[in-house]
C-alpha cells in the first residue's frame, strides 16, 4: 500500500530501528476514543506503554471546540478554565451520537447537552452544532471524533518517530454495524487505517489473558482455565463479557452492552438538582447553555466527590437569580440513579446467563472504566458475582491497553518471551437476521456465536406466484424487526409463478475473519439443483444515513407483498 | 442449526457457482483452486504444532477427529484440543493470503468444540455415531468437495450441522 501523504516535521530525524520498512512490520496503535476521555497505547518491545500529549497527560478529554479558525480537540488544547467545555462552543460526547438516527431515544437525552443537537424525529441523523460568534456552526459526530483522531495520530507519530496509519480502536459492544462504518469513516478522515475494532471488554479479555500468561510465566499461576467476567463501565457505555482464558487464548463465550453510562448517571442526577432543567434548556439561548455548564460542572464534581465521601455540599450559583445550594448523600446519589444501577445489574446476569456460566464457575470479576469508581457499581458486581473485585489492573487504562496488545499482535510481532502468543476468539455482540414471519425479526447469526461464522436459514415466499422477495437485513436483539438496527435490504427478482411456500429461498450470513458481512440468498425451487436465479452477494452495512425512514418507505410501498416465512425445520 | 438435508443439495450446488465468482474477485491468485491443496496446506501446519494426522481433514471425520482427540476424551481434553487448534487455524494467527481458508477450517473445528463441549449435544452426537452408516460420510464428503472449491462454501458449514442435527 502506498505511504500515508501525511509526515511529521521530524520525520527526516528518523532513523535505524524506529524506521518503519516494508520489510519490518508497523505495529498498530491502540486506541481508545472514550466518551469523555481518550488515549493511545503502543507495544515498545517489551511492553504496551501509553502515550503523553505535550502536557504529560495520558488520558486526554475528548472534546472539539470550534471557538477559533481551526477546531482543536481535548488531546492539543489546554482549557483556561472547565467553564470553557461549557460555552456552547466545545462538541463532546460524540461516541453516544455516532451513527444514531434522531429518533434514538441516546439522541435524545443528549438535547440538553451544552450545545446543538437538534432533532426532527424523522430517523434522519441529528443536526449538531457549535455556537461560534454567535453562529451555530454545523459539524458531525464523524468530524469531531476526525479531528481529535489526527491529534491523538499527531502525538504519536511525534512520540514514536514513525507515521502511524494502522489502528486498533476500542468500542463498545452495543454498537450495530452501520456504527462501526462510521468509527471507520472518522478514522479514513484523520488518515488512520482501522486493522480491527474491537469491543471494549474483549480488549480487556485479551489484557487478562496476557497477565495470566504472564503469571504462569513466572511461576505464580495454574495452567488451568479461568473464567473472568469483565464489567467495563464509562461514561457512555456499559459493557460485558465473560472470557474463558487459558494459554493465552481468551475466548469470549458472551457479550452484553448498553449505552447507559456516568452521563445518565449526571443527567438524573441534573435533574435532581434542578427539576424543570430540561424545559428551561430548550430554546438553546446563550444564558441557558451558560447554566447548564454551570449546573453540569457542579454536579459532575459532586459525583465525583462522592465517590470517596458520604455527603457533598453544591453551592452553584446559576447567574439568573436561582441557586442551588445544597447537600447530597451518597444514598441520595443511589436511589435518584436506581434505575441505572438496576440496569447494570440486568446485563451482568444477563451476560452470565448467555455464556451458560454460573456465578461459581468465576475466578474473577474485572471492574474497569470510569464508573468502576462508584462505590455501588462495585457493590453490585461483587454481589451479584460473590467474589472480590480483581486488582490487577488499571481501571482507565486496561482497555486502551488490550487495544494496543491487539494491535501487535495483528501487525504479526512477535515476542521472544512470548508476551504476544495471544488470541482472541471473538463472538458477535448483537444477532444478525432478517424481516419474516409478518414483521418478526430472524435471526440466522444469533447473539454471541464466535466469528468467523457462517449460518444460513430456509425460507418461503407468502403469497401464490410471487415473483419477488425483499430481504430487509437487521441487527439487534428485539422481535420487532423494525426496533433493531436496520442494516440494508435487495430483492431478488425472477422467481417462477409457483404457490406459495413452494420456493426455498435460502438466506446464509457469512461474517469473515476481517469481521465483514456478507448475506447471500439463493433460491431453489423443489426438484432443481441449480438455483432458479443467480446467488445475490451483497456486503453488509449497505444503508447510509436516514437508514430510519427506509425500512418505513420500504414497507409503506411494498407491504406485505413481498414477505418471506421461515421453513419449519423438518425433524 | 435449521439447515435440512434438502438445503444441503441446494447450496451445495449454488454456492460452486457463486462462491467461484466472489473468489475472481477477491484474490484472484492466493485462494488454492483445487479443494485437495487446501487440507494438505492446513494439516501441514497442524501436523508442526497441533500434531493431527492428515487424513483426518482430508476426509471427512468426526467431530473428534475433527479435534483430534479419542471419543472418550474428558471435558478439558476438549477444551484444550480446541485451543491448540485454534491456535493453528485461527484466522488472526495464520498467514494473511490464507484467511478463507483457515477461517473454514476454524469454523468447522469450532462447530465440532461447540457439540462436544455441551454434554447433552455430546451424548446425543455419541448416539448418531453409533447407529450412523459410514456411508452417508462419504457421499456429504464428496458431495461437499464438488460443490465448493474454494474454502468456505455454503457446504462446509451445512456439512458439520447436518452431522449434528440429523439425529434418526
Amino acid at each position: 500500500m502506498a505511504e500515508p501523504a501525511y509526515t511529521v516535521a521530524s520525520d527526516g530525524e528518523t532513523t535505524g530501528e524506529e524506521k518503519s520498512s516494508s520489510s519490518f512490520p508497523e505495529i498498530a496503535i491502540g486506541v481508545d476514543i472514550g466518551t469523555s476521555q481518550c488515549s493511545v497505547a503502543v507495544w515498545n518491545g517489551s511492553q504496551v506503554e501509553l502515550l503523553k500529549n505535550t502536557r504529560n497527560q495520558k488520558l486526554m478529554r475528548s472534546y472539539v471546540t470550534f471557538k477559533d479558525e481551526i477546531p482543536s480537540g481535548g488531546v492539543s488544547n489546554q482549557l483556561s478554565h472547565e467553564h470553557e467545555l461549557f460555552s456552547g462552543a466545545a462538541i463532546f460526547n460524540m461516541k453516544r451520537l455516532v451513527g444514531r438516527v434522531d429518533t434514538d431515544p441516546v439522541v435524545h437525552a443528549s438535547k440538553n447537552l451544552p450545545f446543538l443537537v437538534q432533532t426532527l424525529d424523522i430517523g434522519v441523523r441529528p443536526f449538531i452544532a457549535a455556537l461560534v460568534n454567535n453562529v451555530w456552526r454545523s459539524t458531525t459526530p464523524e468530524e469531531v471524533l476526525a479531528i481529535f483522531l489526527v491529534e491523538l495520530r499527531v502525538m504519536a507519530e511525534v512520540q514514536l518517530k514513525r507515521p502511524i496509519r494502522n489502528v486498533v480502536l476500542s468500542i463498545p459492544v452495543s454498537f450495530s454495524r452501520f456504527q462501526l462504518t462510521r468509527i471507520q469513516r472518522a478514522c479514513a478522515m484523520a488518515g488512520l487505517h482501522v486493522l480491527r475494532l474491537m469491543p471494549e471488554p474483549t480488549a480487556v479479555a485479551l489484557l487478562y489473558a496476557q497477565q495470566q500468561q504472564q503469571m504462569i510465566h513466572d511461576n505464580m499461576g495454574s495452567g488451568s482455565e479461568k473464567i473472568a467476567l469483565i464489567f467495563n463501565m464509562g461514561a457512555g457505555y456499559c459493557d460485558l463479557a465473560v472470557t474463558a482464558t487459558a494459554g493465552g487464548v481468551a475466548q469470549i463465550k458472551a457479550l452484553a452492552g448498553s449505552a447507559t453510562g456516568g452521563e445518565d448517571l449526571l443527567q438524573n442526577m441534573m435533574r435532581h438538582l434542578l427539576p424543570d432543567s430540561e424545559n428551561l434548556f430548550l430554546g438553546h439561548g446563550i444564558n441557558e447553555i451558560k447554566l447548564m455548564g454551570l449546573l453540569r460542572v457542579a454536579t459532575q464534581d459532586a459525583i465525583h466527590k462522592l465517590s470517596s465521601q458520604d455527603n457533598v455540599q453544591i453551592d452553584v450559583d446559576l447567574g439568573n437569580g436561582s441557586r442551588i445550594c445544597k447537600v447530597v448523600n451518597r444514598e441520595e446519589f443511589e436511589e435518584v440513579n436506581r434505575n441505572i444501577f438496576e440496569k447494570c445489574e440486568s446485563l451482568i446476569i444477563q451476560c452470565l446467563h448467555d455464556a451458560k456460566v454460573e456465578v461459581d464457575d468465576l475466578t474473577d470479576v474485572i471492574v474497569v472504566g470510569g464508573c468502576s469508581y462508584i462505590p455501588k457499581i462495585r457493590d453490585l458486581v461483587k454481589h451479584v458475582c460473590k467474589i472480590e473485585v480483581y486488582k490487577g489492573m488499571n481501571p482507565l487504562e486496561a482497555a486502551v491497553c488490550g487495544a494496543a496488545l491487539e494491535g501487535a499482535v495483528a501487525s504479526g510481532i512477535s515476542d521472544p518471551f512470548g508476551s504476544l502468543d495471544l488470541l482472541t476468539i471473538q463472538a458477535t455482540p448483537l444477532g444478525i437476521g432478517i424481516r419474516a414471519n409478518g414483521n418478526r425479526f430472524v435471526p440466522i447469526i444469533p447473539r454471541n456465536t464466535t466469528m468467523p461464522a457462517r449460518k444460513e436459514l430456509i425460507f418461503t415466499t407468502v403469497n401464490d406466484n410471487q415473483t419477488e422477495v425483499l430481504i430487509v437485513v437487521y441487527e439487534g436483539e428485539t422481535e420487532k424487526a423494525e426496533e433493531n438496527h436496520l442494516l440494508g435490504y435487495f430483492k431478488i427478482m425472477g422467481i417462477p409463478p409457483v404457490p406459495k411456500g413452494v420456493p426455498e429461498i435460502n438466506v446464509c450470513m457469512d461474517i469473515d475473519a476481517s469481521n465483514v458481512l456478507r448475506v447471500l440468498a439463493g433460491v431453489i425451487l423443489p426438484g432443481s439443483q441449480q438455483p432458479a436465479v443467480p446467488v445475490m452477494e451483497v456486503r453488509m452495512p449497505t444503508v447510509d444515513d436516514g437508514h430510519g425512514w427506509c425500512a418505513e418507505a420500504l414497507h409503506r410501498s411494498y407491504g406485505s407483498t413481498l414477505d418471506l416465512v421461515t421453513v419449519q425445520k423438518k425433524i | 442449526m435449521a439447515s435440512t438435508s434438502s438445503a444441503f443439495a441446494c447450496f451445495g450446488s449454488s454456492s460452486a457457482h457463486f462462491m467461484g465468482h466472489k473468489v475472481s474477485i477477491k484474490e484472484p491468485s492466493s485462494v488454492p483452486t483445487s479443494v485437495q491443496f487446501r487440507p494438505l496446506r492446513v494439516s501441514a501446519a497442524c501436523a508442526s504444532t497441533a500434531e493431527r494426522p492428515v487424513s483426518h481433514i482430508a476426509s471427512p471425520a468426526s467431530l473428534y477427529e475433527v479435534l483430534g482427540i479419542q471419543m472418550g476424551a474428558t471435558c478439558q481434553e476438549i477444551k484444550a484440543a480446541y485451543r491448540r487448534l485454534a491456535r493453528v487455524l485461527h484466522p488472526d494467527v495464520s498467514s494473511s493470503g490464507q484467511n478463507n481458508a483457515t477461517a473454514h477450517e476454524f469454523i468447522k473445528v469450532h462447530e465440532a468444540y461447540a457439540t462436544l463441549s455441551d454434554p447433552e449435544k455430546r451424548a446425543d452426537y455419541d448416539r448418531t455415531l453409533l447407529f450412523r452408516p459410514r456411508r452417508s460420510f462419504a457421499v456429504s464428503a464428496s458431495a461437499a468437495s464438488m460443490a465448493s472449491p474454494t474454502s468456505s462454501g455454503f457446504s462446509g458449514y451445512t456439512r458439520g450441522s447436518w452431522e449434528t442435527d440429523q439425529c434418526w
